[in-house]
Formats: C-alpha cells, sequence, structure tokens
C-alpha cells in the first residue's frame, strides 16, 4: 500500500524543516550561551590529589549512569529507573522517526517492532505517572509551570502514538501514522523553546560544576558508608 | 491599564544582576527541569514537608523567574508559560531576602543531589549579593559586614583587645609550658607559618589559640600571628559580596606577604578555610605566591613527620566528627580530619551521612548572625540532632567556629547529652611532652579573682547559686540580683568589677538590662559577661546598637570557663584602664 503525499510529506519534507529550525535554534541558544564569560579557579587545589578537573568533569558527565553517585538516586532506585526508561523511550521514539521513513524495511521484522513498542510504551506509561505526581504533589505543583505540563504532556501523547506508529502499518488509515510524525515535527520546534531543551544545557552545566569539585578534591564523591550499629 | 513604575532598588537590582552573571550561573538558570530530586537533600524540606516554599526547585525559582523574564526569550515573550516575572517593588526584594537569607544556608546539598548539575547555593549566594547591594539584608547581615569593612575582622574586635588576648594567652602558655621563652611571637618576619584565626576565638574561644601555640611549640614551628590582617574570616561569602569578600581577602594575603612568610596556615574554620584558601584569590583578582593550608593539615602533617607524638588514650571519650559544608561539600577537606581524629582520638564513632554527604550544622551561611531566622533554623536542626543522637557520642567535633556555635544551639535545644569542640583541642590534650620537657612538679596555683567585685544576675536560684559559689571559691566578692531591675539598681550603687547576666529573665529580660546598663553613663563602663542557656536569644544583645558585651558563656558553664573568661575579662579591663 502507497502512502498519501500527506504522510510523505509529514514524514520527510516536514521533519526535515523541523530538524533544520531546531539546529538552528539551538546554534543560536549555544551562541548566546557561551557568550556569558566562564568563571575560572585562580587559586591552588584543594581535596584529595586523586582528583582533578578533568576527573571531576568526566565523573560528573557520566553521573547520570551511575545511579549510585548521587543519595537522591541512591536512595530512590525505582525513580532511577524510571529516568532511565522515559529517556530510552524518548530515543526509541526519536529513531523511530528516522526508521520509517528512511528504513522502513527494519520494521518488518516482529521483534523490532516489539522492541519499540516496549521501550516507547514505557515511557508513555512512565509520563503519565509523572503527570500524576506533578499534579498531585504540593511541591511538585508549587514548582511546576505551564511548560512543564504541556512538554510532559506532549512526550506523553507523542509515546503513545508512537508505539502505535511503531508497526508502519497503513492498512487501516493514516491518521496514527500522520499525527506520529505532526507531533514529532512540533516537538522538534517545540523542543529549544522548552524544558526539553534540558539535554543541551546539560553537559554544560554538569562539565563546569565536575570541573570546579574535581580540583577542590570533591568530585568524585566519597560515598556515605553507614556505620555497623553498635551498642552504646 | 496603569504601568507600575519598579522602585530604584529593584531596577538596581537587575542592573547589577545582568553583570553578575557567568556561564554557570546562566546555565543553572536555564537547566532545571523541575523533576524535585533536589527537593529531600534540604534540611529545612525535611523538617517541614509540608510547606513547598523551601524546596530548593522552588527558591531557585524565585530567582530564576527573573532571570528568565529579562535574559530569556521564552520568558520574555510568554512570561506566564515559564512562570516569569519581574520585580518591581521593595517589597518583592524583601520576599526574595526571605528566601535568600532566611530559608537557605547555602550548604550545597541541593547541588550535589542535582541530575542537572545545577549549583542553587551559587545562585543563591548571587542573589544575596544582589540585596545587599541595596542595602536589603538581615541587620545582623549588616552590623556584621561593617565590621569587616571598618574593624577589619567581623566580630568588631578592636586591635588592642586582639593584642591582649594573645599575650594573655602567651602567659597562659608559658605558665603551663613552664618556659619563660614559650612564645606567641607577633608580625615575626621570614616565618615558615603565618597563622590566621576566626574573632571567635580572641572573643569566646582563647583556648583555641593557646591550644594551637602548644601544637606550634612542641613541633618547634617557626611561626608568627599578624597584628593585623589576622581574620581568616570573611563574610563576603555568606553576604554574596564580592567586593567585601576580595578586600577581607586580600588585608590577609598582604600581611603574610609584608611578613615575607612560606604558608599561610588557617585555624579550624569551615567559610574562613573556603574564603581565603579558595574563593578569595577569585574575588580578589590575585594570585598567591604563598602555599596555604588549613591547621587540620598542619596538625596531621607534624605528626606524620614526628614532630610531635600524641597519645590517643588521653582522648577516650566516645566522639564524632560532623564535616562543615564549606570544608567537605567545597573544599574537599574530609579525610585528612578523620585521619588525624584516628590518631588523637581512641572512641571516634562515625555520622551518617558524612563528608560530602553531611547535614549543615544550620547555623551556617551567616545564619547565626540573622537571629529574626532563629525560631526556622531551630526547627530545621532536628534533621542534625537526630544524626548526632544516632551516633551515641559525647562530643561532637567539627573544623569549623560556624559549626561549633550553630551544633551549640541544637544541642542545647533538643537537650542532646554532649559538648563541641575542635579538633585543636584535642590534638593539644593528646600532645606527648618531648622528654625534657616534663619536669615532674606540681602545677602552679592557678591566679584567682581576688580583689574583684562580680554582680550575677541570674533569675534561676540554682545558677545564681553556683555562679556565685564559684567566683567567690576563687576568691571573688559577688553580689546577686534575681532580676534586671535589682541587678541595675546593685550595678549603680556598687559599680561592681564586672556583670554576669542572663538574657531569658521574666520582667525586664538581659537585653534590655544590658542597654540601660550600656545606655547610663554611669555603668556604661562596666564589663559584662553574658551567660546564657538560650542562645536563640542572643539577638536581643547582638542587634542593640550598643557596644557588645566583653564576654559570652553558653549555660550550663564549666567552673574553669567561668573563672578562666572572667580572669581575661577583668585582666583585659584593667589594662584599658
Amino acid at each position: 500500500m502507497h502512502e498519501s503525499q500527506l504522510l510523505h510529506f509529514a514524514a520527510h519534507r516536514l521533519q526535515e524543516v523541523a530538524l533544520l529550525i531546531m539546529a538552528t535554534v539551538y546554534t543560536i541558544r549555544l551562541i548566546w550561551l557561551f557568550r556569558f564569560k566562564a568563571g575560572g579557579d585562580r587559586q591552588g587545589r584543594t581535596g584529595r590529589f586523586s582528583t582533578s578537573p578533568q576527573k571531576g568533569a568526566l565523573y560528573s558527565l557520566a553521573n547520570i549512569a551511575m545511579p549510585w553517585a548521587m543519595e537522591s538516586t541512591r536512595t530512590k532506585p525505582v525513580f532511577w529507573i524510571q529516568f532511565a526508561l522515559f529517556h530510552l523511550g524518548v530515543t526509541a521514539a526519536i529513531t523511530l522517526s528516522f526508521v520509517i521513513p528512511y528504513a522502513p524495511s527494519v520494521l518488518n521484522n516482529g521483534l523490532v517492532v516489539f522492541g519499540f513498542q516496549a521501550f516507547i510504551g514505557a515511557a508513555c506509561l512512565i509520563g503519565c505517572y509523572r503527570m500524576y505526581r506533578r499534579i498531585s504533589d504540593k511541591t511538585m505543583r508549587a514548582i511546576s509551570a505551564p511548560d512543564d505540563y504541556f512538554s510532559l504532556a506532549l512526550l506523553t501523547v507523542w509515546f503513545a502514538f508512537g508505539v502505535l506508529a511503531a508497526p508502519n502499518d497503513i492498512s487501516n488509515g493514516e491518521g496514527i501514522m500522520i499525527t506520529f510524525f505532526m507531533l514529532t515535527a512540533f516537538f522538534l520546534i517545540y523542543v529549544p523553546f522548552s524544558k526539553i531543551g534540558h539535554y543541551l544545557y546539560y553537559p554544560i552545566t554538569r562539565y563546569y560544576l565536575g570541573r570546579s569539585l574535581g580540583y577542590r578534591g570533591v568530585f568524585p564523591i566519597q560515598k556515605s558508608v553507614k556505620p555497623q550499629k553498635v551498642a552504646h | 491599564m496603569a504601568t507600575q513604575v519598579r522602585s530604584h532598588k529593584a531596577q538596581k537590582v537587575l542592573d547589577r544582576l545582568s553583570k553578575k552573571l557567568n556561564r554557570q550561573m546562566v546555565g543553572s538558570m536555564i537547566a532545571c527541569v523541575h523533576c524535585g530530586m533536589c527537593t529531600e537533600s534540604c534540611h529545612y524540606v525535611q523538617t517541614n514537608p509540608d510547606d513547598p516554599t523551601y524546596a530548593p526547585a522552588y527558591k531557585a525559582d524565585q530567582i530564576r523567574k527573573i532571570f528568565k523574564r529579562h535574559h530569556d526569550w521564552m520568558g520574555r515573550v510568554f512570561p506566564w508559560w515559564v512562570h516569569a516575572k519581574t520585580i518591581l517593588t521593595d517589597e518583592d526584594l524583601e520576599e526574595l531576602k526571605d528566601i535568600a537569607f532566611g530559608k537557605c544556608t547555602n550548604c550545597r546539598r541541593c547541588t550535589i543531589n542535582c541530575p542537572m548539575g545545577v549549583d542553587f547555593a551559587t545562585v543563591n549566594r548571587m542573589v544575596r549579593g544582589l540585596l545587599v547591594h541595596v542595602g536589603v539584608m538581615p541587620e545582623g547581615v549588616s552590623v556584621v559586614s561593617k565590621d569587616q569593612w571598618e574593624i577589619g575582622n567581623q566580630m568588631g574586635v578592636l586591635k588592642e583587645d586582639y593584642i591582649d588576648t594573645i599575650e594573655w594567652m602567651e602567659e597562659e602558655l608559658q605558665d603551663e609550658l613552664e618556659d619563660p621563652e614559650a612564645k606567641i611571637p607577633i608580625d615575626k618576619p621570614d616565618c615558615d607559618i603565618v597563622y590566621t584565626i576566626n574573632p571567635r576565638e580572641v572573643k569566646y574561644d582563647p583556648r583555641t589559640i593557646a591550644d594551637a601555640a602548644k601544637i606550634f611549640y612542641y613541633a618547634g614551628a617557626n611561626w608568627t600571628m599578624a597584628s593585623e590582617g589576622w581574620d581568616m574570616t570573611n563574610f563576603g561569602l555568606f553576604s554574596g559580596d564580592d567586593d567585601l569578600g576580595g578586600t577581607v581577602a586580600k588585608r590577609v594575603y598582604e600581611k603574610v606577604q609584608e611578613l615575607n612568610g612560606k604558608m599561610l596556615v588557617i585555624s579550624e574554620c569551615g567559610h574562613g578555610y573556603r574564603s581565603t584558601r579558595c574563593e578569595g584569590p577569585n574575588w580578589g583578582g590575585v594570585t598567591l605566591p604563598f602555599d596555604s593550608e588549613s591547621s587540620v593539615d598542619t596538625m596531621l602533617r607534624y605528626i606524620k613527620e614526628g614532630k610531635i607524638k600524641v597519645d590517643k588514650t588521653k582522648n577516650s571519650t566516645p566522639v564524632t566528627f560532623h564535616d562543615s559544608c564549606n570544608n567537605a561539600r567545597s573544599c574537599g577537606l574530609y579525610e585528612e580530619p578523620r585521619e588525624l581524629l584516628n590518631l588523637v582520638c581512641s572512641d571516634f564513632r562515625e555520622m551518617y551521612p558524612n563528608r560530602a554527604e553531611n547535614y549543615c550544622c544550620t547555623g551556617g551561611g551567616g545564619a547565626m548572625s540573622m537571629g529574626e531566622y532563629t525560631p526556622r533554623r531551630l526547627k530545621s536542626a532536628e534533621v542534625k540532632a537526630n544524626q548526632l543522637r544516632e551516633t551515641g557520642a559525647k562530643i561532637v567535633i567539627t573544623s569549623c567556629h560556624n559549626c561549633v556555635d550553630g551544633l551549640n544551639d541544637l544541642i542545647k535545644h533538643y537537650k542532646l547529652d554532649m559538648g563541641v569542640t575542635q579538633l585543636v583541642n584535642l590534638v593539644a590534650e593528646a600532645l606527648v611532652p618531648p622528654e625534657k620537657a616534663v619536669p615532674a612538679q606540681e602545677p602552679k596555683a592557678a591566679a584567682t579573682l581576688k580583689g574583684y567585685k562580680i554582680l550575677v544576675v541570674d533569675d534561676e536560684p540554682d545558677t545564681l547559686t553556683y555562679l556565685t559559689t564559684v567566683l567567690e571559691d576563687n576568691e571573688a566578692t559577688t553580689l546577686q540580683a534575681a532580676d534586671g531591675a535589682t541587678g541595675i539598681e546593685l550595678a549603680k550603687k556598687e559599680k561592681p568589677d564586672l556583670i554576669t547576666l542572663d538574657i531569658s529573665m521574666p520582667g525586664m529580660d538581659g537585653g534590655e538590662v544590658f542597654a540601660r546598663l550600656r545606655e547610663d553613663p554611669e555603668t556604661r563602663m562596666i564589663p559584662v559577661c553574658i551567660v546564657s542557656g538560650k542562645p536563640e536569644l542572643r539577638g536581643l544583645i547582638y542587634d542593640k546598637p550598643h557596644r557588645p558585651p566583653e564576654g559570652y558563656l553558653d549555660k550550663p558553664v564549666e567552673e574553669e570557663t567561668l573563672v578562666l573568661n572572667a580572669r581575661k575579662i577583668l585582666e583585659l579591663a584593667r589594662k584599658q584602664n
């Protein structure tokens, strides 16, 4: 079955334009950010000499893949697993938006389709839970702006359509596929203006924090070891 | 609709914000995803779980709002979408003040727990600086900053008082060591070590100076203290005022250079170490031509090099160690104190969490000088109190004077059976004198208070009896007053040489009594030593525009401490007269 012109446009030209806009805005954003001068360290280094700015920066950047590194993730492993699955879902959905137009034969394998659906579906469920948490938790509500709710809702809906689009089957109509690609395009254009663009800033904030705390012997962090209970 | 005009102060804050932003700061402004992971890392949140305004992300957002409204594209075009908001009035600035000074100790615990690497503590410090620039700050911050700008140290210690205290400690040292050659050198040029201290040591804890001097003496160190530029603390760190920070740090550096010192040694103080060792060169825009280190490193090195010998069995009481946030979380100084502790104590018990993950003493970030936030501070201290209680230790050691005060406060408030001390005291206690330096002689009789008349003002009969008994046992003549009015009357009539004054008393409280004594020409010059069990009421004394009291002691006060401090105050007063 051949795709319609609209679907072809949504899957190809629209994505290319959206990607171009995203790249342009990101470039402008980075130029803006790098126009601010970076603070530096004039003083002699402190702390353990087994650490260094380079080690600190590397540790800081890899921090996200080390749930044991921070107390906040160490003590909440389920939260970290959610985080990991959610972002794997984002990766899978983005990959899917390229696979469908450029390598559709990959999706002839039922296992691959299932893999996509599993990751994106899990992310969708986590998105629902995160929305519930953001709405029901007093503190989360207090720190949330409309952009936080909208970004999360956008991703969750996008995931839902990603799950449905993964088989790349238009025999029952193109509505799902067109919606998925439209959402993908909107997502790409909206990202640099929203909180979803945090992945662009993540390497920068973590690098500088790590470099500084590595220089001062704090990073890599020496994890607190809980003392054995003793009878006092 | 009428447009609201921005206040002069609000405009100045916005203008200065543009100048203070650097890449790291901007990163912290735009990278937060509001995931809430930082929330539970904050001791304020843990003790106020139903109040979201304590959440680090919420607090940071009050600053981000302004940044977004004026510097970020979405905030400029669609402010409501990202909760961007400008500041217009002085009331807006007061709200920011409440957050920046009253709901955060800049302990940086949220920073190390943020997946995005948002450094909220640094942002918060910047906001404090913006507010201070337009004069919006807690009164205590203003008073301390003024002292540090004008007098050169943050407790307003005059040069003659500082020198007198050093000389007094030198005499104590000579008596203890029975060596008239045991010196505390001042302004000695070309030394290996220039030792800088916290003015709190001069004012409330001179024993730490004598203990450090004893360690230097046993190590045979070529060291000196400075007559000026001796205060290594730096209120610029707390107030966010980089100009003050740079000026204060440079005073210390310039003195070391003037004396041609080889190494600057910083006594135990978290914020002093961070300011002088780490941040000072950045604030002051200088590169130091000499080395610097914490006295913890110095003491450890002396033991490792065999310059001093210690006997850990001399410190057998169970101890735990509290990591100062500035030392551990901002400067990586956390293994050295443990190594030292294990050499000088026989029963060291780790608290949990510890090192860079430790909780704030809750007195950090200048909180001890902001009396208006004391109830919040003490409430948040429950986290620390539980941590301490869990160790079962009888003494908590910390390498920070600020933490000493913060911990003392919470120990009293939560009725923990603990004391607080520093590593220098433990090392001095554990010292094994070299063979030739231990002539087996009877200790010299301590000097007495003979000839002095001391008025004790306290509403608690037990305390009144205890204080007068101790003073009389040391040959002082005492007068008693069970309330403030009687105290003032007796002070006028009897003109005592010293007044010990309780703060919390029914009727006229100690703050009022103190003010009246200072305002009355007849009693103005009588030295006053506050003896109080309620440190949270300290503001009643120190927030007043009078000459501060000559001494301050926490209840319960030990006999030796009372006598030592009374003697110090009386001797200083006599010299000044």
